[in-house]
């Protein structure tokens, strides 16, 4: 039900300039996918160091903790630029992305991510180093995995061309 | 002219016509390979970033080049292999991609650049790590290496979307 009533929305946005001149620049597309993949790129390698610490793979013998401090700046800029290029390069085809499975399993994909990154992950990485190593590989494993299965299904989006 | 008359023979190639049948072929290894370069990127720019100053301040640089680098290269080797792969599928049009050529010089910079790093300044390490400053020419080679893996990344990009299939 939620879907339906996101359809104006979405008409909306491919509708805008923005929307309109990104859709005929390809030079505009491959620049905003570029963004997009760095954003991701800072994300990932970023979180992926934290995870290895949390694996008992880290950089020497420091805590996940100290490596999330040191790389929170980073974190976030990675999924800010994802989040700004995102939407900019939705609107370009922001109908096609509305019909395309793909497209629906990675919002849902990266809702989930978020969240457990900023709860659950979160709390396992800056708990007191006391805590019980079961926990933390399980956390990494699923962040790395949850992840993953957001730029996987980011790239689904481009493979498969929505029914209909 | 060499060049391309071993592109023209790849393209020739019984494993060439199997790959540009196959319908999965593309999007499988196109989706490792990006993965690949997201693996190599994502964590050379973390050592980038060290040797700048700019990320995990308290870890020495040997520490963090211990650590990362062999995410680097295997995410290297990923790459290269499904790379290697995804060019011998269209190994002429690619020949004729302007983005294409650049992406290959730009990976061979990147490669000198950590290269000369390695057998230079890297050498001396225990000097100035961690006791001092991280001397200006490696901080200067983490900055070329960010400047490359972005471009790389932006020409990979420009190889799908740019004219360049049609210069040729």
């Amino acid at each position: 039900m939620m879907a339906i009533s996101l359809l104006p929305v979405f008409e909306w946005m491919e509708s805008t300039p923005v929307g309109q001149t990104i859709r005929h620049s390809a030079a505009l597309i491959a620049l905003l996918e570029s963004i997009h993949l760095i954003g991701l790129t800072l994300l990932l390698g970023t979180i992926l160091m934290v995870d290895l610490s949390l694996l008992g793979l880290g950089i020497g013998r420091s805590p996940a903790s100290r490596i999330a401090r040191e790389l929170r700046g980073w974190t976030a800029a990675g999924l800010v630029i994802m989040l700004v290029s995102g939407p900019v390069f939705l609107s370009s085809e922001a109908i096609r992305c509305y019909r395309s499975p793909a497209f629906w399993t990675k919002m849902a994909l990266l809702a989930i991510a978020v969240t457990f990154h900023f709860t659950i992950h979160k709390k396992v990485v800056f708990e007191e180093p006391a805590a019980p190593r079961q926990p933390a590989r399980w956390t990494a494993c699923l962040s790395l995995g949850l992840w993953t299965s957001v730029a996987l299904a980011g790239k689904a989006i481009a493979i498969f061309q929505p029914p209909g | 002219m060499f060049l391309l008359s071993i592109c023209q023979w790849l393209d020739s190639t019984r494993l060439n016509a199997a790959m540009r049948m196959s319908t999965w072929f593309f999007p499988v290894f196109d989706t490792i390979h990006t993965l690949g370069i997201v693996l190599v990127a994502g964590t050379i720019m973390l050592v980038d970033l060290r040797l700048l100053g700019l990320a995990l301040p308290s870890e020495p640089v040997t520490a963090v080049v211990q650590r990362i680098v062999p995410w680097t290269l295997r995410g290297f080797a990923l790459m290269f292999v499904t790379g290697a792969l995804l060019f011998s599928s269209e190994a002429v049009k690619l020949y004729h991609s302007p983005a294409f050529r650049i992406k290959l010089v730009l990976l061979a910079l990147a490669g000198l650049n950590a290269l000369i790093f390695h057998l230079t300044i890297y050498r001396g390490v225990a000097n100035w790590d961690p006791v001092a400053a991280v001397p200006v020419r490696a901080r200067l080679t983490g900055l070329l290496s960010l400047a490359f893996w972005i471009a790389i990344i932006a020409a990979g990009r420009a190889i799908a979307y740019g004219s360049g299939y049609d210069l040729g």
